[in-house]
Order: C-alpha cells, then sequence, then structure tokens
C-alpha cells in the first residue's frame, strides 16, 4: 500500500481548483480588456483543469482497481469480492465519487466552451468562460476539502465493506448516473453564457445561439438519464413501479421541465425577438435547480429510497444554491430589465403563443413539483408538523398539466408564427383528428374503459398524426431523396417532431399502464398454483447460486396456458456477505402488448408471497424515451451549429425553394391554405 | 363546393366517432379496487416515501389487512382514513388536505397558474401597434431590402 494514489487524486483536485480560479481571474479580465489576456493562457489553464480532472477520477479509478484500501473512498465504498464492472461504478457510487465525475463533466464542458472562443476578443465567450471557472473552483472545492476522497487511511483495512448493494446489482449504474451528469452538469454552459451576457449588458440571440449545442447534449442525456433511471427503478426496485414522485426523482425532473420549456422559448427569441428576458430567468432557473436537486439528494433532508449518502456537503451546496440563486437574480434585476425584449405576440393563437402556452405549463409544472419536494421540509424546518407530500398530490397537478401540454405540442407545431387562422388549423388538424377520433371509438368499442387513457392516446395520436401530415405536405416531391433532405436541412424542427413522437409514445405508455393495469398478491405453497391474467402461475421451487461475494436465491414461478409453459418467472434475494441487508428483484417478462411484473414480498422455503401485475404496453415507455433521445440526436447532429440554430421550420410561404429543374408540384402553402379561407 | 361539403363530413365523422367513444366510457365505468386506492394514499410508516400499497413491510401487510376489514365492515372511505390520521397523524397522508398546515400548498399552484395567464393576457394585449408608425418610404425601403435578402438566400443555395 503506497500513499501514491491518493496523494495524486488529491493533487489532480487541487490543480483543478487553482485553474479554475485562473480561468474565473483570466476571463473576467479578458472581458473586461480583451488585449490584457491571450487566448493561449486561457487555453492552457483550461488544460490543467482537465489534467486535474482526469488525474483525480483517474487515482480514484487506479485505487479502486488495485484494492488501495489506504484511499478513504475505497475502504468505505469497495471491497476486494466487488466485481469488476462494480468495482469500475464504484467509482460513482457513493457522495464523494460522484463529486469527482461531476468535476471530470465539468472540465469537459469547459473545454467544450473554449473551442468555441475564437479569440479573446470574443467578449462573450471569455466571461463564459470565467463563469465555468468560478463554479469549476466550487466543485474542484468540494473533492479537496468537504467531499473529500483521497485521505490517506494510516492503518488501512484489509477489506472493506462494498458499496450500497443496491448499487451493485444492475448493469445501469454504468449508465444511469454518468448520463444524469452530463445532462446536469451541461447546463453551466447556458448559465455560463447568460451570466456572461448580463455582465457585458448584451442581449440579442449571440449568447442563445452559442449555447444551443451544449443545452441540448444536457437536455438530451438528461432525458436519457430519466429514462434509464424509470427503467432501473422498474426493474430493480421492486415495488411494482417505475415513478414514485419521490424527492430524488423530482430533483432531476425539474431542471429538464426548465430546460424543455427554454429549448422552446430560445426558439420563440430567435426567430421572432420575444421572451429575451423570460429566457434568462429559465437559465438560472434550470442551473439553480440542478444545485438544489444535487443538496436535496445529497444531504440529509430528506428520506428518499434513492439518497444513498449522508454528509457535510450539504450546507456546502446550500450556500452555493442561495448565491446562484442571489447573485444571478441580483444581476438579472440590475441588468436584465433593459435587455428586455419589447415585441409581443400578435395572437395566442400562432407558434409563438403556443410556445408562451408551453412555457406557462412547463414552468408551472416545475413550480409545483419543486413546491411538492420543499413543502415537507420548509414546514417542519418551520416549526410545523410532520406533513407528507405524496403521490396523490403530484398525480392531481401532473395529470392536467400533462393533458394541456399534450394539447399545446398537438397544435402548436403546425401553427405558423404571428397568426393561426382556425381554418388553416383546421386544414393542417382535420386528418389527424379524424384518424384519432376514430382510434379512440374503436378503443372504447373494443372494451376499454380508462378515460385517461382513451383521452391521451386521442391527443397522443392526433400529434402524432399532424407531424407525418405536416412532413407530407412539406416535402416537395414524393421521391424518398426529396424526404430524406427535408428532414436532414430542418434537423431542429424534425429533430423536435421526433422528440415529440416520443413524448406521445410515452404518455400512451404512462396512461394505458397506469389505467389498464391490474394487480393480485398471492401467497403459494410449494407446487401450488393460482391464476394471474389468463395464466396459470405454479411456485415450482427455488434455487440457490453461490458468487464470490454473495448468495442469490432464485424463485421459479411457472406460467402456463393450459398445459404449455410460456414464462418462468425468476424474481430473486440477493444476500450479500459484507451487508445486512439482502436485495430483492423482480421479475420482469416483457413483451411489445404488455409487461408481466413479479415482485417477492416473502420469500421462505416453502412458501412464497409474491406481487403480480400486470402492465399494458409499459415497455413503450422505454421506446418513446428513446425516440425523444433520438430526436435530440437528430437537432443536435447539423454541421453547422450557427446557421440552423433553434430553427424551427421556415415558414411554409417562405420555404426557399427547391434548387433542382424538376417538375415539383403545388408547393406545400398552397395546398394547405383553403381556397375559400 | 365540394370542398366546403368535404369539410363538413369530416367534421361530422369526427363528432360521429367522439360521441361514440363518450357514450362507451361513460356506459361501463369500472367499480375500481376501493381497499387498492385508500391504500395507496396512506403511507408506510417504517419505509422511505412509499404507500403502503407499495411496501412488502410487515406493518405495511398489517395496515393493508387493517383497510381490507374495515372494508368489509362497511365503513366510508373517509372513516377509514379519519382512523389511520388518528393513529398516524396527518404524515400518514400522502394526499394532503387542503386545511391547516398544507393549504399553502393548494393555494400557491393556483395562485401561480392564475398569475400565469394574467401575465399571457396582459402581454398580448399591451401590444403596441408599430405597423401604422411605418409611413410609405419606409415601407417601400423595407420591401427593397427584403428582395435584396430573398435574392441572397436564393443565392446561397447549393
Amino acid at each position: 500500500m503506497s500513499t501514491l494514489l491518493p496523494a495524486a487524486g488529491w493533487t489532480g483536485a487541487l490543480l483543478g481548483m487553482s485553474a479554475s480560479l485562473v480561468l474565473a481571474v483570466l476571463g473576467l479580465r479578458a472581458q473586461r480588456t480583451p488585449s490584457a489576456v491571450r487566448r493561449s493562457q486561457l487555453k492552457m489553464t483550461v488544460l490543467c483543469i482537465v489534467v486535474g480532472a482526469v488525474l483525480s477520477m483517474g487515482a480514484l479509478e487506479a485505487a479502486l482497481l488495485t484494492d488501495d484500501f489506504s484511499m478513504s473512498y475505497v475502504a468505505e465504498n469497495h471491497s476486494r469480492a466487488t466485481p469488476l464492472l462494480f468495482t469500475i461504478t464504484g467509482a460513482w457510487s457513493a457522495l464523494e465519487g460522484s463529486i469527482v465525475l461531476w468535476t471530470l463533466v465539468l472540465a469537459g464542458f469547459t473545454l467544450l466552451v473554449l473551442r468555441q472562443v475564437p479569440d479573446t476578443e470574443d467578449r462573450l465567450g471569455t466571461g463564459a468562460l470565467a463563469v465555468m471557472g468560478v463554479v469549476g473552483v466550487f466543485f474542484f472545492g468540494l473533492v479537496t476539502t468537504a467531499a473529500n476522497p483521497f485521505t490517506i487511511l494510516a492503518d488501512p483495512p484489509a477489506d472493506g465493506p462494498g458499496a450500497n448493494p443496491l448499487l451493485q446489482d444492475h448493469v445501469m449504474v454504468a449508465f444511469h448516473p454518468p448520463m444524469l451528469y452530463i445532462g446536469y452538469v451541461g447546463f453551466t454552459v447556458p448559465f455560463a453564457y447568460a451570466i456572461s451576457a448580463l455582465l457585458l449588458r448584451q442581449g440579442g440571440v449571440e449568447w442563445l445561439r452559442r449555447t444551443r449545442r451544449a443545452n441540448l447534449i444536457a437536455w438530451t442525456f438528461l432525458t436519457a438519464g430519466l429514462v434509464v433511471g424509470a427503467w432501473w427503478s422498474y426493474d430493480v426496485l421492486g415495488w411494482g413501479g417505475y415513478w414514485a414522485w419521490d424527492p430524488v426523482e423530482n430533483a432531476a425532473l425539474m431542471p429538464w421541465l426548465t430546460a424543455t420549456a427554454f429549448i422552446h422559448s430560445a426558439v420563440v427569441q430567435v426567430k421572432r425577438g420575444m421572451l429575451q428576458a423570460w429566457n434568462f430567468v429559465l437559465v438560472l432557473a434550470t442551473f439553480a435547480l440542478t444545485i438544489l436537486g444535487t443538496f436535496l439528494t445529497r444531504s440529509s433532508v430528506v428520506l428518499s429510497v434513492h439518497s444513498f449518502t449522508r454528509s457535510a456537503v450539504g450546507p456546502a451546496l446550500l450556500v452555493f444554491f442561495v448565491l446562484v440563486v442571489g447573485g444571478g437574480f441580483t444581476l438579472f434585476a440590475l441588468r436584465g430589465e433593459r435587455m428586455a425584449s419589447r415585441s409581443r405576440p400578435e395572437s395566442l393563437s400562432s407558434r409563438e403563443g403556443a410556445f408562451l402556452v408551453n412555457n406557462l405549463l412547463l414552468s408551472l409544472f416545475a413550480f409545483v413539483v419543486l413546491l411538492g419536494t420543499v413543502y415537507p421540509i420548509l414546514v417542519e424546518a418551520l416549526g410545523g408538523s410532520q406533513v407528507s407530500v405524496g403521490r396523490p398530490f403530484f398525480d392531481r397537478m401532473a395529470v392536467p398539466l400533462s393533458f394541456a401540454l399534450l394539447l399545446a405540442m398537438g397544435a402548436g407545431p403546425f401553427m405558423p408564427y404571428r397568426h393561426a387562422s382556425a381554418a388553416l388549423l383546421w386544414t393542417r388538424l382535420r386528418w389527424p383528428l379524424l384518424v384519432a377520433s376514430a382510434a379512440a371509438a374503436a378503443l372504447v368499442v373494443l372494451g376499454m374503459r380508462s378515460v385517461g387513457a382513451v383521452a391521451v392516446i386521442f391527443l397522443a395520436t392526433t400529434s402524432a398524426g399532424a407531424s407525418v401530415r405536416q412532413l407530407a405536405a412539406s416535402v416537395p416531391s414524393r421521391r424518398a431523396g426529396a424526404l430524406w433532405r427535408l428532414v436532414r436541412q430542418q434537423r431542429g424542427y424534425w429533430g423536435g417532431q421526433l422528440a415529440h413522437l416520443g413524448v406521445a409514445l410515452a404518455a400512451v405508455a404512462i396512461a394505458v399502464s397506469g389505467g389498464l393495469a391490474t394487480r393480485a398478491s398471492s401467497t403459494l405453497p410449494l407446487g401450488e398454483a393460482t391464476t394471474f391474467a389468463g395464466y396459470t402461475v405454479t411456485f415450482d421451487r427455488t434455487e440457490q447460486h453461490r458468487e464470490p461475494d454473495r448468495t442469490v436465491t432464485d424463485a421459479h414461478l411457472v406460467f402456463r396456458t393450459g398445459s404449455a409453459i410460456r414464462h418462468v418467472a425468476t424474481p430473486r434475494l440477493t444476500a450479500f456477505d459484507n451487508q445486512p441487508q439482502s436485495v430483492g428483484a423482480p421479475s420482469v417478462w416483457s413483451a411489445p402488448g404488455s409487461d408481466i411484473y413479479v415482485a417477492l414480498a416473502q420469500l421462505q422455503p416453502d412458501t412464497i408471497t409474491v406481487n403480480l401485475y400486470r402492465y399494458p404496453l409499459m415497455s413503450w415507455l422505454w421506446v418513446g424515451g428513446g425516440v425523444m433521445v433520438a430526436g435530440g440526436f437528430w437537432a443536435l447532429s447539423g454541421r453547422s451549429p450557427r446557421r440552423r440554430t433553434g430553427s424551427g421550420p421556415v415558414p411554409s410561404g417562405e420555404a426557399p425553394p427547391e434548387p433542382t429543374g424538376q417538375p415539383t408540384p403545388e408547393p406545400a402553402a398552397a395546398r394547405d391554405e383553403p381556397v375559400d379561407a | 363546393m365540394r370542398r366546403r361539403l368535404g369539410n363538413i363530413a369530416v367534421a361530422a365523422a369526427i363528432l360521429a366517432l367522439l360521441t361514440v367513444a363518450l357514450l362507451g366510457l361513460d356506459r361501463g365505468r369500472p367499480s375500481g379496487d376501493r381497499a387498492y386506492a385508500l391504500e395507496r394514499q396512506l403511507r408506510c410508516p417504517v419505509c422511505t416515501s412509499v404507500s403502503i400499497a407499495e411496501s412488502t413491510s410487515g406493518t405495511a401487510t398489517a395496515m393493508r389487512a387493517g383497510v381490507e376489514e374495515q372494508i368489509a365492515a362497511g365503513r366510508s372511505d373517509q372513516q377509514i382514513v379519519d382512523y389511520f390520521r388518528a393513529r398516524y397523524g396527518d404524515w400518514v397522508l400522502l394526499d394532503p388536505p387542503a386545511r391547516g398546515t398544507t393549504l399553502l400548498l393548494w393555494a400557491l399552484p393556483v395562485g401561480a397558474l392564475v398569475l400565469g395567464v394574467a401575465v399571457l393576457a396582459l402581454r398580448r394585449t399591451a401590444r403596441p401597434d408599430h405597423g401604422a408608425q411605418v409611413d410609405e418610404t419606409d415601407r417601400a425601403q423595407i420591401a427593397a431590402a427584403l428582395a435584396r435578402l430573398r435574392a441572397d438566400d436564393v443565392a446561397d443555395q447549393p
């Protein structure tokens, strides 16, 4: 055991912190007097930050992989018997390590900002680098002090307890936290540009254009992180659901909501010059919510099914949150007013009107989630009694808001800017509406009785249908090449439509799996059977498997129709050698039509108590999430982001004509407008 | 004329289909699982932020049995909820009541909605009419500039 690795890791964090401090000073100086700083100095500083973060993370991983128990983090969160995958993921399965990951991602985004700064004359860019530096000082500072994983133990233990059992039982631990962190940390970039623009008193769309890329990267990864997290929770926790409105989940949902609002309101500013001040508010709020979310989940103020740590990092995060909110909004109050855009929407029945409604709904949604999450804490802190705010409250608020959002999503993208006449909307929506009402009627006739599910299917079909119609109407010719060229030229708009399709799929999955679920609880002696969802379910046997650091007990439940075996569900119980807590894992049988979910309630050698659930269309939620992420990547994939920034479609009347000489059918606009309008 | 007839036909079809759906939904409302609905409103006292419907702990199992017994005894939902509230306090209600310490929780979202709608409505009516202040020479200049821009745009195309 040497002290090399802990020393290297800590030195890396210290290097990162000092370089961040230098970057903050240099960046601010460059913003004030561009000639005083050379770009090479900024570049060297950013490289030092990256090297520091890589050194920290590398030392942490190396110590985990070499069982170096002289490092405090390894001694607390690792054991010799931990399998390789969970040894690697161990670097972020506890608080200190996850802050190290945070600094690494932050260093990456700082590098991304630097690449957009061609020289120090770019005062918006150098100011943004300075803000990245300030945020870096805080997080690297946490690693060197309150969240220091690199403390050297004078008397290292021979072996450690390993990570939290829940975090070494599923491969998702390798994907979910890094995705979430890329999302969370990515919102630092829009924040940095917003503060820089405020410092410069520079309004306009330049800061929006330059943050589009980072913002979309962050949004896409946060979306992926949320969906993967929901799936993980569904697949592992065994309470039969995927979303519990738990504080940790809410913490990730709130910035997602405000960031989604920002993606839309940024389009309004770029296209119509409105909402400039509002965009600053959304960006400040998104960043502040990521810090607040981290505070809520990383301190002991809330108890949650996923909060894995208690620590002194909490107060530091709270102070930082207060500074961000106080500083950011003070600056905004001093500078924002003169930057507020003067133009106003002419009519709410227009694209920008729909964007405004969308922003109102998403902000309200974020506010409700925030309120429900912090309310119990505030009431208790103010000396009141203990209160609970749970699923019924959130559902009651979220359901009408989600319906309204689906409605806006169904009509908004198909309205032109300025003013959408009823006749035009009717032309664009009549066929989708016809298809959707046919679908709703058919489902009811076939026996579907959940009002929520039918309503969501109606709205989702309208939205998806309108999107397809818009695509067909915008394509200048019937050839596949023309279609491809269209979706490639307007990546922002069609990426957005793809994401909307994902939202529609997810909404259908949420409504149908929730509204038409069946459940049963059953206690079965060995060899006995019960019936569920048309199957005969027999408790066949239990099996024990021994793995290096754990004992896994599988229960075998055989699903039959008649005498044919359809499926063998194996919910299992894992007992870790050095953890008192056993982890139960449900068995999920996924099919495109429905999932059969079997969760263990109790397992004794000769009797089993299981909760059985059938969720129709559950797997559509994961598909919908994947489609949303694909939409985000499609919008990102353009080669020249500056030209396509914040793009909605060119309103069809102004669409650039097809350059080729081939005969084109009548343009989209002519077909869209009713003759007698 | 044919176009108008077509529109009317589509509108009528949509209305007819929606009527079919609504009538069907109205006829066959399922009665619902009362015990499950109640269980989802009660917080499991020994778990972290899940209801007794979702928990597999012994306490939650006992509480579920309690709910089912009381339903069998013919007590109303309100009586059953009150029974658990008397034993565990307001804390046990995952659905906080709109009174006392949790009144604000319900009032604030409503207030925020009203505020938001008001801002949206006011922003729209406060719009100054810039269009009226543009005189003919300005209009001609703008039109010329737009024409130039459009020409450039076309020339830019590959």
